[in-house]
């Protein structure tokens, strides 16, 4: 063996997404978050005696959502166990999941790796409930116990052992977040923990078809301690392997602000969890049609979309992906090119003005007020010379959050751009007028003076003059003085 | 002095007559109950003010001419694992003392709905494990018929309180037998529908795939009202049956001509039936021959493993129900301080009794990684078969007919020290819940004083059929209206 023993990194990941419902996955209460402990709690969710679950229906057709999306068998008949375990946020002391039979099977994903797309497998999605919270108070011995969450609806996704690298992981985690986003099945607002993963992460050396010894992280929410997390491993692991040793399979940590993985616990054997189906539930059926008509109300997804607005459009490669980030933007988008008729000069637009103005407020797609029409009409105002490019810009966010007609503002605020042929010569003759020791630098030869008289030109239109009309027309003038 | 209740249709026809007012028949049924408790221990909680006051309103709305339904004003009694808002709920177990319920079983919610009194909750064994009334952490209850003797269970107290005439109706919880073999051996008519006929919302759970709420009465005629006024679909219980409330009252024709029974040639087989027992139940299906019903055999070969398959199935599914008693959140928790692990252990050891510890160590066992197939999915394929046996049976006749126990009433003490004995009693119940079927089991004469228990199994939603071949039967004898020398 070389001593320089080259590694391939090995990632599955485990994601946990909740899903976008109102109510939690077998109780009538609230899903919160936020609120104060233990105030959006039912029997159910407190395990009192006698108390039963019953299936939130709204929840299995996002779950069948995101699974579809993703190309996966939705199953015809799935069964919910029950995964034993103790602890005092887990009020039945068992959590209500799917084992044996879960609701989806195959399917994949499709990520930007370093040497393009590739298709990441999913091994399989499905349903159960989140669990609730311990929380300590600092100096205080005590453990106290926040229901809120317990029973909130999550899918688990479990893909195949096909990332590569810290970065694929990543990869693999944004275009879920952008796909159950573009669905509707989940907010997957990872600060929120909508969106949170495990990740199991093995070395073998480069050629061996063999799965190495692994280790699981817990509970990694955030993207960039997924990847730091994935990178610390990967190294411990190669350090270990090529001293000799040997990985020992375990549960990690990832303590975000050492930026260390730290040791949960040493599995000595498999966990015995005792999943049962459980009886207080009956297997859920889901027929061909049911399915086909949960796939009849999907949007075209981004993969697709992307495409579509590169041919369909003529946009280039890089601005059809950034479109299809989002689908309210790409939606908005595509609309406002419609009403406008020329799609490159509203991608322009998007792409540097709108998403400028919502990363200035910090704001997602979906806080856009004005309407794809509206946009439109603003953009021909400044095809058509009534409005400056720069107007329209100072324009844009008001309109953009506040939604309104840009025509009636733009006669509101007066910023009408001064296309009257007879008003603009006035001002430029004024500007000549006022300016002689310009004029005559011109005429030396000094070009710099144009720029200087332009500027003059625009200050007494109040910046609502053309600038390439004011150009032509003191080129005229001044032409004859040289 | 103390006489005992009436059954609901005379107690109905002298309220209607008005003879009698709800608050004088909840005062009468209090008045038994005084007379009768200290002999019996039916009886773990009682609701003396609020059941006279909702007799009261329930005496005004019959005066206004408005009474909800024919249980208005009739007082009746719930097993406490049954819950009711507002009152306790203990299961007959340490680990929920104190526990008060914040709400309504469906079948209680539907029971007040329709103006019924309840006036207490019966005794039971812990979390309804047992045979006996035994494994109850206040102590047994004991036989109307024989104080020295058990009620059987674990629904004892309810099937007491019933044969002692404190109240006329009571509800109980049948999991393997635990409504038909106390009925049996108190000497009333108990009744377990079809699995799914009744929510089992606020039924505490013990073996959630097996669990039944029903009725306890004097007659089949009266189960039928009980079970008619809680049955029914309830969206709350996703196990719950999709169909409407029944309305078994209406098919009581006192007419089995026609109908054939099987008899189950297995019966005779069964190791420790007594002759007594079998002879008593031969003849009342004599009895239904000679109301015109035909009898022909029949076999359900797999009954000799019903027993074990049903100890695991409902082992297993009670070791994870009562997961949840955990000292955490309500009930008891054991004090002073130390790990979560050592509290749960100290909780668990101090709340639960012997049965229940032994069912939840025995349950976590064959559910365990390695044990699964061998036992849980194994009795789940037993299960199967034994749902075919019936089938088969089902093709060649309407009910079938057998004992409801071996046995009748046992000393107390005599099988407590032996699970298995005590397990084995359960051998003609159990393969009605494993195959989901109704059942009822009705007195049909005393066996050197003790009563002797008929049992009629009907197809799955055949509810109103055992109770029409009950009543008939009851029509035509007289053994119902035994009453304990008490």
């Amino acid at each position: 063996m070389s001593a320089r023993l080259e590694f391939e990194t090995v990632i599955g990941l485990e994601v946990h997404v909740q899903l976008a419902t109102r109510t939690k996955l077998f109780s009538s209460a609230d899903v919160s978050y936020g609120d104060a402990p233990n105030h959006h709690v039912t029997e159910v969710c407190l395990a009192l005696p006698g108390a039963l679950p019953v299936l939130n229906g709204r929840a299995v057709e996002l779950a069948v959502r995101a699974a579809l999306a993703v190309g996966c068998k939705v199953q015809p008949h799935s069964v919910f166990a029950r995964k034993h375990y103790f602890y005092p946020d887990l009020p039945k002391a068992y959590q209500i999941s799917q084992y044996e039979e879960p609701l989806a099977t195959g399917g994949w994903l499709e990520i930007d790796a370093a040497e393009g797309p590739r298709r990441i497998g999913i091994t399989r999605i499905h349903m159960e409930e989140d669990a609730g919270k311990s929380l300590h108070e600092p100096g205080d011995p005590e453990t106290q116990v926040d229901l809120n969450r317990a029973g909130v609806p999550l899918v688990e996704i479990v893909s195949e052992p096909e990332l590569r690298s810290a970065e694929e992981a990543g990869a693999y985690l944004r275009a879920w977040r952008l796909l159950l986003r573009w669905v509707g099945a989940s907010d997957a607002d990872m600060e929120k923990g909508q969106l949170r993963c495990d990740a199991n992460v093995s070395l073998r050396p480069r050629g061996e078809t063999r799965l190495g010894t692994r280790t699981e992280i817990k509970n990694l929410n955030s993207f960039r301690f997924v990847e730091a997390a994935i990178r610390a491993e990967v190294e411990r692991q190669a350090k270990l392997l090529r001293a000799g040793g040997k990985v020992q399979q375990a549960t990690l940590g990832f303590d975000p602000e050492r930026g260390r993985l730290f040791v949960m616990r040493v599995k000595e054997n498999a966990d015995d969890y005792r999943y049962f189906p459980d009886p207080d539930l009956v297997p859920l059926i889901l027929s061909e049609e049911r399915i086909e008509a949960i796939r009849r109300t999907l949007p075209e997804l981004p993969r697709a979309r992307e495409q579509r607005l590169q041919q369909e459009h003529a946009l280039p490669a890089e601005d059809a992906r950034t479109l299809a980030s989002s689908r309210a933007l790409a939606d908005w988008t595509e609309a406002a090119a419609r009403a406008h008729g020329r799609a490159q000069s509203v991608a322009n637009w998007v792409l540097r003005d709108v998403l400028a103005a919502l990363r200035e407020r910090d704001a997602e797609p979906e806080a856009i007020r004005l309407t794809p029409e509206g946009f439109a009409a603003l953009l021909r105002l400044v095809d058509a010379g009534r409005l400056t490019a720069r107007s329209a810009r100072s324009l844009l966010p008001e309109l953009l959050f506040s939604g309104g007609d840009p025509e009636a503002l733009v006669r509101e605020r007066g910023l009408e751009a001064v296309s009257d042929a007879g008003a603009l010569e006035r001002a430029v003759d004024e500007a000549l007028a006022a300016n002689p020791k310009a004029v005559e630098a011109f005429a030396a030869g000094d070009a710099k003076s144009l720029n200087f008289l332009m500027g003059r030109v625009m200050r007494r239109t109040g910046g609502k003059a053309d600038p390439a009309r004011v150009r032509e027309l003191l080129s005229e003038k001044l032409g004859g003085r040289r | 002095m103390s006489t005992p209740l009436p059954g609901l249709g005379e107690l109905r026809a002298r309220l209607d007559a008005g003879e009698v007012s709800a608050q004088e028949l909840t005062a009468q049924a209090f008045a038994r109950l005084d007379a009768v408790e200290p002999a019996l221990h039916a009886f773990l909680f009682t609701r003396r003010e609020a059941a006279l006051a909702e007799a009261v309103e329930s005496d005004a709305r019959r005066a206004r001419g408005e009474p909800r339904s024919a249980l208005d004003g009739i007082p009746l009694a719930l097993k406490d694992n049954i819950v009711q808002a507002g009152e306790p709920a203990t299961c007959a177990s340490r680990i929920l003392e104190g526990y008060v319920s914040p709400f309504d079983a469906t079948a209680v919610a539907r029971l007040r709905a329709a103006g019924a009194v309840i006036v207490g909750r019966t005794n039971l064994d812990e979390f309804a494990m047992g045979s006996s009334t035994e494994n109850s952490c206040r102590g047994p209850t004991r036989n109307p018929w024989d104080p020295e003797r058990s009620p059987g269970g674990s629904s004892g107290g309810s099937a007491a309180a019933v044969a002692a005439g404190v109240v006329p109706l009571a509800l109980g919880s049948d999991t393997g037998g635990s409504i038909r073999q106390p009925a049996a051996l108190c000497g009333v008519t108990g009744m377990k529908p079809t699995y799914g006929r009744v929510s089992r919302r606020g039924l505490v759970a013990f073996a959630s795939s097996l669990d039944q709420i029903g009725p306890f009465a004097r007659t089949a005629a009266d189960c039928a009202a009980l079970l008619d006024a809680i049955s029914g679909h309830d969206p709350r219980d996703s196990t719950s049956l999709p169909e409407p409330p029944l309305a078994t009252s209406r098919a009581l024709t006192g007419d089995v001509a026609g109908l054939t029974l099987g008899w189950l040639r297995e019966a005779e087989s069964v190791p420790g039936v007594a002759p007594g027992v079998l002879a008593h139940v031969r003849e009342a299906v004599a009895e239904l021959e000679r109301a015109g019903a035909k009898l022909r055999e029949v076999s359900l070969p797999h009954v000799p493993h019903a027993i074990a398959a049903y100890y695991l199935i409902a082992m297993a599914e009670a070791s994870s129900n009562l997961a949840r008693y955990d000292g955490v959140r309500y009930g008891r928790r054991a004090s002073g301080g130390g790990s979560l692990t050592e509290l749960y252990e100290r909780t668990r050891a101090e709340g639960f009794g012997a049965e229940v510890k032994r069912r939840v160590l025995l349950g976590t066992y064959v559910l365990s990684a390695g044990y699964y197939d061998a036992y849980y999915r194994k009795a789940q394929q037993v299960r199967t078969l034994l749902r075919r046996d019936f089938e088969a049976a089902f093709a060649g006749c309407d009910a079938i007919v057998l004992p409801t126990t071996p046995e009748t009433a046992f000393r107390l003490g005599e099988k407590s020290g032996d699970p298995l004995a005590m397990y084995l009693s359960d051998v003609f119940t159990v393969s009605a819940n494993l195959a989901g079927l109704p059942g009822v089991s009705l007195p049909c004469g005393l066996d050197a004083g003790l009563p002797v228990g008929l049992q009629i199994l009907g197809r799955p939603l055949e509810d109103a059929t055992v109770l029409r071949i009950a009543d008939a039967y009851q029509r035509r004898t007289d053994h119902h209206l035994a009453r304990p020398p008490l």
